[in-house]
């Protein structure tokens, strides 16, 4: 009898032992929402100069030189800049100017000159140039003095 | 008129984010509920300069067009690599719904042959409920 009991026990025992134990799991979900976000940083002012038939004054020619800026985004929004509307001419220029804003970027988005507002689809940083140009027409000439515009460049 | 400000202030809080350095304006896009003549947003213009800058908050329509809206401070110095709160209460002006831009504008370095404006502008939507 002691020895039937014994033998059930041990039975009992290794059968208990070989069951695996079993684990309860659960899932942590972590939520993240990033808005769109840009910062404009100026380089540096741009510097016109004139061509040489007098009717252009532009960053373009020779001499000249873009604005520069630097554009931090996560995407998501669009880049544009404004028609002039701040400038100071010499009192001796008294024609009309028609002032072109343009803008190109490189870097994380690289987008060829234009004066449309653009999409900044990739994230990152961009480097934008800059550029303005006064034309005059007819016969009409840029005179001797300060000229100084100001270009807004947007980000929407 | 003060319980209006007090009411939309308190809309605000759901549109205020924890200010960042480096950022030239947060939040970008906000909707808002309002129960009162008029919403508000907090917006928090950033200087990622190291020098101190001239900042100018202004509001537009969808046209680029000025909004008469209560904006404080609408203008200020503010430190490099630093960022403010600004609180911006626009009225709905009878509408039941009200799209605006909120750009924050600065010129940070003026006096040159050709200066760039920088403006960084967010977009809000500000919906009336009675």
């Amino acid at each position: 009898m002691k020895f039937l009991r014994a033998a059930m026990a041990a039975s009992l025992l290794a059968a208990w032992a070989g069951q695996t134990a079993s684990a309860a799991t659960g899932n942590v979900l972590f939520n993240g929402t990033i808005t769109a976000t840009c910062t404009i940083t100026i380089n540096s002012n741009g510097t016109m100069t004139v061509s040489s038939n007098l009717q252009s004054l532009s960053s373009h020619n020779a001499g000249g030189s873009a604005g520069s800026a630097q554009v931090d985004t996560t995407g998501g929004v669009s880049l544009s800049v404004d028609p002039v509307t701040t400038t100071t001419v010499p009192a001796s220029d008294t024609t009309a100017t028609t002032w072109t804003p343009t803008f190109a970027t490189s870097g994380a988005q690289t987008i060829a000159e234009t004066g449309t507002a653009t999409a900044l689809t990739a994230p990152g940083t961009s480097t934008v140039a800059v550029n303005l140009a006064g034309t005059k027409g007819g016969t009409n000439r840029f005179s001797a003095g300060n000229y100084q515009a100001t270009v807004t460049l947007r980000c929407e | 008129m003060r319980t209006i400000a007090i009411l939309a202030a308190g809309l605000t809080a759901a549109l205020s984010p924890v200010a960042a350095t480096s950022q030239s304006m947060t939040p970008m896009r906000g909707e808002v509920r309002s129960f009162t003549d008029a919403f508000a947003v907090r917006v928090f213009p950033g200087n990622p300069y190291n020098q101190r800058i001239r900042v100018e908050v202004h509001v537009y329509d969808q046209d680029f067009q000025p909004v008469a809206a209560r904006i404080t401070p609408s203008a200020f110095l503010l430190a490099g690599q630093a960022s403010r709160p600004v609180l911006v209460v626009v009225p709905f002006d009878g509408a039941n719904e009200r799209k605006v831009r909120i750009c924050t504008e600065s010129i940070p370095f003026p006096s040159e042959q050709t200066q760039i404006r920088a403006q960084i502008c967010g977009k809000f939507f500000g919906h009336r409920r009675f």
